[in-house]
């Protein structure tokens, strides 16, 4: 595969400790283009060894508008059923960028280990002392022995270690849109990270078309609903949450966007120091950075003001726990004070009620006109690896567009019929 | 008239940098950028963007900006953070003279954080 790719598979076999690299065929990108089309079709190809298969979108880390996003594919401990988890942030591109398009994660390892996927090499490493650390100690573990502060991390914290099904696969230091429970499938394979480093370069067949066809996206995009606008407080506002803005102001930093993409839904609650002062913090854990909505409003559902709900999403993260699956659990057994909230996060479990289909709702059913195109827009953002968020926020990403872009960017004859049987293949 | 920054405006969504890459090797990269997201201090939700020119390093830090000579800047660590390949060792920008619509990465920015008066 040529272009807009590393053109390289790796197949990790934990039980072996051995490593195979496979090119990408491109007969495979032009029926399935990418993304949650290859994933699944990896997954299905390795099932017998139980596998979770990361990959980038086809368009993931190219100008295209919201080109945010690696996707992980793999059987969830809370649904049994196969899932595709969002990793946005700078996940998406790291990955693209790594050297590979996609990897195989299959078998179970004798004893505790990472992974160090960059420049196209995939290692597998002992985890050390890694194994057991909270999130946070763990992701400035590895960046210290990996010499690099810009590796991105996928990781599983102690939650997942002990077998909550809760134990999300995390980015950073920070929650993934992981509804599934796939950190604590990672740690069942005796995995406590995938460090990942993206320096790769990716050709484009028509470069100038291709870039001509993404500012015209851009200033598309700019022109919409949601152009000029930006933060939590407005979608919060959007997903009907009352006086969210407000609810949030007095720990609310800054926001910042996923690689690319126009809105900025990441925010900074400020926890200790001024939220308002843009100095250098001098705490080195001021604070914490939210980019789950449905975990917000959930938390302030059960009557928790912004300082609790961010002191909960912090130690959340540390953990490694899905704080809205934390939320809805907490509200079922009727745990709503925030100091009872963070004593069950030690031994916290599922299962956690209606959750179901192969797309995270981390990305909220309320951004779209109902379930039927929501999921849709799902499995087309999971395809080309674009912001699931944003998707739901900017029809002007149409189908048409993002298929001639995938087709001027490849060379290869993908289609509006191309991307109908991938989606069909994949959202059912 | 060189590439002005709002940090203030910044989202660290990279569209600058990744375009800058497209400029400088016809193709989707991002160690050939002149302009540069430093994002390493993101547990404190730090960051900013640092520029090129010819004869300085812009250093868009949150509490305001900094320009060094590049002298200057040879005698600390290059005006920013760790990244693949320091600043000093990149090519100054060149505001994308081949380009009849100018500099791409004010073409791509989503906020209007890069920006020429």
């Amino acid at each position: 595969m040529e272009y807009l790719s590393s053109d390289k598979i790796a197949v990790i076999d934990l039980a072996a400790g051995e490593v195979e690299e496979l090119e990408l065929d491109e007969e495979l990108v032009a029926q399935r283009i990418g993304g949650a089309g290859i994933t699944s079709h990896l997954y299905a190809q390795y099932q017998d060894e139980d596998p979770i298969v990361l990959g980038a979108g086809l368009l993931t880390g190219t100008l295209v508008p919201a080109s945010s996003l690696a996707v992980a594919t793999g059987k969830s401990p809370l649904t049994g059923t196969l899932v595709h988890a969002p990793l946005t942030q700078y996940a998406g591109q790291e990955l693209k960028y790594s050297g590979f398009d996609y990897i195989v994660i299959k078998g179970t390892a004798p004893e505790p280990v990472f992974l160090w996927i960059h420049d196209g090499i995939a290692d597998i490493e002992p985890a050390g002392e890694l194994w057991g650390a909270e999130v946070w100690q763990a992701v400035s573990q590895v960046r210290a022995q990996m010499g690099d502060e810009l590796i991105q991390v996928l990781g599983a914290g102690p939650a997942a270690e002990r077998g909550s099904d809760l134990g999300q696969l995390m980015i950073n230091e920070w929650a993934s849109g992981d509804r599934f429970g796939l950190g604590r499938a990672l740690a069942a394979k005796k995995v406590k990270l995938i460090a990942v480093r993206g320096m790769g370069l990716l050709e484009i067949a028509e470069e100038e078309d291709f870039l001509a066809g993404c500012l015209e996206l851009l200033k598309a995009v700019k022109a919409g609903a949601w152009g000029g606008r930006q933060g939590l407080g407005e979608l919060g506002a959007a997903l009907g949450y009352d006086d969210f803005a407000a609810w949030l102001e007095p720990k609310l930093h800054r926001h910042h966007a996923a690689f690319n993409t126009p809105f900025a839904y990441l925010g900074f609650l400020m926890l200790e120091g001024d939220p308002k002062a843009m100095n250098e913090p001098q705490a080195d854990e001021p604070g914490v950075l939210v980019g789950d909505p449905g975990a917000l409003g959930a938390l302030k559902a059960l009557g928790l003001n912004v300082e609790e709900a961010g002191d909960i999403l912090k130690a959340c993260a540390k953990a490694g726990l899905d704080a809205a699956g934390v939320a809805k659990v907490c509200q079922g057994r009727g745990i709503t004070a925030a100091a009872d909230i963070l004593a069950a996060l030690e031994d916290i479990s599922g299962p956690v009620e209606g959750l179901s289909g192969p797309f995270s709702t981390w990305a909220p059913l309320g951004l779209a006109p109902d379930e039927a195109s929501w999921r849709r827009r799902m499995a087309v953002a999971h395809v080309f690896g674009l912001d699931p968020i944003f998707m739901l926020m900017a029809p002007e990403l149409s189908e048409d567009k993002l298929v001639e872009l995938a087709a001027l960017g490849t060379e290869l004859e993908i289609t509006t019929d191309t991307l109908e049987a991938v989606v069909e293949a994949i959202a059912g | 008239m060189g590439i002005k920054i709002d940090p203030l405006k910044c989202i660290a969504c990279m569209a600058c940098e990744l375009a800058c890459g497209y400029h400088r090797d016809d193709a989707f990269a991002l160690l050939s950028s002149c302009v540069v997201v430093y994002r390493t201090r993101e547990r404190k939700d730090y960051f900013g963007v640092v520029l090129k020119e010819e004869d300085s390093l812009v250093i868009a830090r949150p509490e305001g900006l900094e320009v060094k000579k590049i002298g200057a800047a040879e005698e600390d660590s290059g005006g920013g953070d760790a990244s693949a390949k320091p600043m000093l060792l990149r090519e100054a920008c060149d505001l994308c003279e081949d380009r009849d619509d100018g500099p791409l990465c004010i073409q791509v920015c989503p906020v209007e954080a890069v920006y020429q008066d």
